[in-house]
């Protein structure tokens, strides 16, 4: 495999962190947001994308779509190319390209309107995949959860290039 | 007296599609929202410079059709205990997404169905994501 020092620090980055849970939250879910959430998705079920419907539900991917809750961050917060500086763990201040590389997403629980989430999350494996300088893989496990206990259960999967 | 009629479902069994054809503003409105900032998503010049032919779907709304189609496939009164997807390639703005799928699997025990599921992008109907979901039918 050919050295790429930039990914060889990311990696090394990566790798200390693993098994570090981090803490954050995301706020109280609001029902409006959710109905937005679900029209930008596309969805046109009345549950879904109308708040005053009698059955209307927090669509269930809404909560672990949320990068950041309200008020959001400070511009300091940021990487040069959009994304937050700590959504991918080792590669704060890097030149490196970031890529989703699929999600795992098992309910364990009902995400209400109301609900003040907090999710956890840890770096659980660092791989080096492909050929050349190759590729990063990192998978990260998160749990969203409320008062009454864990709600979402999610393994991410982030490509680091 | 009547008896609700219970619904069969056998290995194989197709899965209704779901489609969705995100423009910039359907990725503007959902980054919004979820506070997605990422410029791969807007910003055509950057997606270029990194490699892609131009702004790409975010992740979560892949993720967001595998549960459409999963719930719809469970519904009324069922539930979608589990949906995953690996990404295969970029889908960009205009990019028709159809996802498709069969039963793979039914656990008469829990009465849990095993969905595999394939979303497809564009005129040449590329493989952009691949899929499962686990549901109990309603």
């Amino acid at each position: 495999m050919i050295r790429n020092a930039v990914l060889e620090l990311v990696e090394e980055r990566a790798l200390a962190s693993v098994g570090r849970w981090e803490r954050r939250s995301l706020g109280v879910v609001r029902a409006e947001d959710a109905a937005e959430f679900a029209r930008a998705a596309g969805e046109s079920a009345p549950y879904l994308v109308d708040t005053a419907h009698g059955d209307f539900t927090v669509h269930p991917m809404y909560v672990v779509s949320l990068l950041r809750g309200a008020p959001g961050a400070d511009a300091a917060e940021f990487r040069p190319d959009g994304m937050y500086r700590d959504e991918v763990p080792g590669t704060d201040g890097l030149d490196v390209r970031l890529m989703a590389g699929g999600q795992d997403v098992r309910w364990v629980g009902e995400v209400r309107a109301g609900d003040l989430i907090e999710s956890r999350r840890a770096l659980t494996a660092v791989e080096r995949k492909g050929v050349g300088e190759g590729f990063l893989l990192l998978t990260m496990e998160k749990v969203y959860g409320a008062a009454r206990g864990a709600l979402v259960e999610v393994t991410e999967r982030f490509i680091v290039r | 007296m009547t008896h609700r009629r219970e619904r069969q479902v056998v290995v194989g069994q197709a899965v209704l599609s779901v489609e969705l054809t995100p423009d910039a503003i359907t990725l503007l409105r959902f980054g919004a929202v979820t506070r997605n900032a990422h410029l791969i998503h807007y910003d055509t010049e950057f997606a270029r410079s990194e490699g892609l032919a131009g702004p790409v779907v975010m992740a979560q709304l892949h993720g967001c059709l595998f549960h459409r189609a999963a719930a719809e496939f469970a519904g009324a009164g069922g539930q979608v205990r589990e949906v995953g997807w690996r990404n295969r390639a970029p889908a960009c703005v205009g990019d028709r997404l159809v996802v498709t799928g069969t039963v793979r699997s039914v656990d008469a025990s829990s009465g849990a169905v095993t969905l595999d599921l394939v979303e497809r992008c564009g005129a040449g109907g590329a493989v952009c994501c691949r899929g499962r979901a686990v549901v109990i039918p309603g």
